[in-house]
């Protein structure tokens, strides 16, 4: 099931049409070009609002080429489970039913929905791209926004630690979570694959770079998702229900012992966002990021 | 020809459940609030007994209990949930979103009052605070006219030409909570009225890379709300259609299916009012009539689309209306109250209207309550 570069430039579906709305340097729309291309001919779509509500387009000039079902902020996984109990009832098992939507709705307004739907085990696929903040209203923080970003409302940056949703869904039974990049395509299309040919809830968040809201480069999204693995701040795994156990994902595996890591100002110093960060919050943000590590590692 | 029917004692939340029961949803998704939840009960144990063949989602909110009958609806297969109150509340932006969306789903409300004062009783205040979501609404009197409406409510939504959601409102506890009469026709003549499903109003595909909701333009907006408008418009007109096919098949009517008059075309005092309250005042027109008083009643059964025409041109030949709200619109007045005014006057009718504030929070009205308002309003001057 390996994914290779080769691979990456015979995407099976163009999923993502010319002419969407999002902006330049998009870590979202790449790794929807991606994720979804490889999966599309068999795919619903479920969106809640979100950046692709907005960058999907609209009327004849939607760039989306699957079909689309948008949702209210908090509906979509309940929504998705409508639609998949629906297909089941006219023998369309073979359908996958996936949910692209930010951190906004997955780590915040949703989360009880998206909880709800793992309950009850929904067959579905929620894909998380999280790009840290409420991005289509300008910025503010969201609980997936990182310890010591300014957001349009933490503009002396933001204090507290990510809400981890992976780990959220593995506490609550999902069949499969996994975390991924922007910046490690291979890796984020073989996770959506396997996660498809699974039956039950699936979770998979992804890094999404978002140049205006990160004030970054356009040309840096895909370094600095790479960054974030490299720092450490951004451990690539996967966790499956059947074993309960994790993997760390290739990309990620030499940074797993923190002397490898590559320091952690390399990638702050790319991003507006974190560029003024304090020692205070670079420290509390290394703690956060090595509360993370502890909490995956206890699965391994 | 009129179909067999067996005399059966029910409650009113029984009376929907039969229907649903008979329409046979392929999707049903949930969640518990008094007084609805005996109507989602009572389907959970048909669909685990094997006697309705769908699926039974339990959500975890209201919120989710609209979102996965919108999810079944845009899936073009037939679906339905009920809720109460608070319930409808927490729903509220999937209300607009369904209503809007020109999903066909049903979800009778069962009436209950809002908190604070915290209460489980009925009045409208729940649905009535939806008016303008885009669904139809219809206010049933007694448990009867639930299974009846229920059952009318899913080939109202579904028809191509309406694509609007249904509201089949009942009276929590009155009606929901109330055993009663319920002549209940069997299984198969019930679903050959309703029909099968087989072309959806709308329908997500995996073949047409379709996008349901996606974004409008300021250009474009104005069609899609006229587009609904007129969708309103001709629901009129079905349910009308409805209740004299209902009535040819069942051998039971509603008025006209929008409103239903009592008594004599024309009188001194019209009493207007919706669900159990317009049933209580049948028993008060008799007695007013026993005491030699002219009185007659309209009930307002359909409450969206408005029966304007029906109600200006009964109100027309009347001298009087007395509009008994169980409903408010702070700030203002009674709702009911205030769209018969509003029909009035943009008809030039000078038919005077007093209103009265009645039933809420689940207050009785039994009908010597309705007979000391109507010999009040004979007597007052406007």
């Amino acid at each position: 099931m390996k994914v290779t570069q080769k691979d990456l430039l015979n995407i099976p579906k163009k999923a993502l049409l010319k002419g969407h709305f999002a902006c330049a340097g998009c870590g979202s729309t790449l790794a929807f070009r991606h994720a979804i291309g490889a999966i599309a001919d068999k795919v619903i779509l479920v969106v809640p609002a979100s950046c692709a509500s907005v960058y999907q387009g609209g009327g004849k000039g939607a760039a989306f080429n699957v079909p689309t079902i948008n949702t209210a902020f908090a509906a979509s996984d309940a929504v998705a489970s409508g639609v998949r109990r629906a297909m089941k009832t006219k023998g369309k098992d073979d359908l996958k039913i996936v949910i692209w939507g930010g951190d906004g709705s997955g780590a915040d307004i949703g989360i009880a929905t998206e909880i709800g739907a793992c309950d009850r085990q929904e067959e579905i696929l929620h894909i998380i791209y999280s790009n840290n903040v409420y991005g289509n209203t300008g910025g503010q923080r969201s609980g997936d926004t990182m310890i010591g970003a300014k957001t349009a409302t933490t503009p002396y940056g933001n204090t507290t630690p990510r809400k981890m949703v992976p780990f959220i869904m593995m506490a609550n039974n999902a069949r499969y979570v996994a975390t991924a990049s922007s910046g490690y395509l291979e890796d984020l299309v073989y996770k959506v694959k396997k996660a498809v040919s699974m039956t039950g809830f699936k979770l998979i968040q992804i890094d999404a770079p978002c140049p205006p809201n990160w004030r970054s480069d356009s040309a840096d999204t895909v370094k600095i998702a790479q960054l974030a693995v490299k720092t450490g701040v951004w451990p690539l795994f996967e966790w499956d229900r059947e074993t309960n156990l994790v993997e760390i994902s290739r990309p990620s595996k030499k940074y797993e012992d923190i002397t490898n890591r590559v320091p952690l100002t390399e990638w702050t110093k790319l991003q507006g966002r974190l560029k003024s960060i304090t020692e205070d919050q670079l420290k509390s943000l290394l703690a956060d990021t090595e509360r993370q590590w502890n909490f995956i590692r206890k699965f391994m | 020809m009129v179909v067999k029917h067996d005399k059966k004692s029910m409650t009113g939340n029984d009376a929907a459940s039969y229907a649903v029961l008979y329409a046979k949803p392929k999707v049903i998704s949930a969640y518990p609030i008094t007084p609805q939840t005996t109507i989602i009960e009572k389907l959970s144990q048909y669909v685990d007994e094997g006697k309705l063949d769908a699926e039974f989602i339990i959500v975890e909110s209201e919120h989710s209990a609209l979102a996965g009958c919108m999810g079944a609806a845009w899936s073009g297969v037939r679906t339905f949930t009920a809720t109460s109150s608070q319930g409808l509340l927490y729903m509220a932006e999937n209300v607009f979103w369904s209503g809007y969306g020109r999903l066909p789903i049903v979800m009778p409300v069962v009436n209950r009052c809002l908190a604070p004062g915290w209460s489980i009783y009925q009045d409208l205040q729940d649905s009535m605070a939806f008016r303008d979501a885009g669904w139809i609404q219809i206010y049933t009197k007694n448990n009867q006219e639930v299974f009846d409406t229920v059952l009318q409510a899913f080939r109202i939504s579904e028809d191509k030409s309406i694509a609007l959601p249904s509201m089949p409102c009942l009276d929590g506890f009155v009606i929901s909570h109330t055993t009663a009469q319920v002549d209940l026709p069997n299984a198969e003549d019930s679903f050959n009225f309703v029909g099968e499903y087989s072309d959806p109003v709308i329908e997500v595909d995996t073949e047409k890379p379709w996008i349901f909701g996606g974004l409008v333009g300021p250009e474009k907006f104005i069609k899609v709300r006229t587009d609904l408008m007129e969708a309103m418009e001709r629901a009129k007109k079905k349910i009308v259609d409805m209740n004299k096919e209902f009535g040819e098949y069942f051998g039971r009517t509603y008025g006209n299916g929008l409103i239903e008059i009592y008594g004599d075309d024309v009188a001194d005092l019209t009493i207007v009012s919706m669900g159990t309250i317009a049933d209580e005042a049948q028993d008060a027109v008799d007695k007013l009539k026993e005491e030699g008083l002219s009185v007659n009643e309209m009930r307002v059964r359909t409450f969206r689309p408005f029966p304007e025409k029906d109600i200006v041109e009964f109100a027309k030949k009347n001298h009087k209306l007395l509009v008994i709200d169980r409903s408010v619109s702070f700030g203002h007045a009674g709702q009911l109250r205030i769209e018969i005014e509003a029909v009035l006057q943009r008809n030039k009718v000078d038919t005077s209207v007093e209103g009265r504030l009645m039933g809420l929070g689940g207050e009785d009205v039994p009908y010597p309550k309705i007979v000391a308002a109507a010999k009040e309003a004979l007597r007052s001057k406007i």
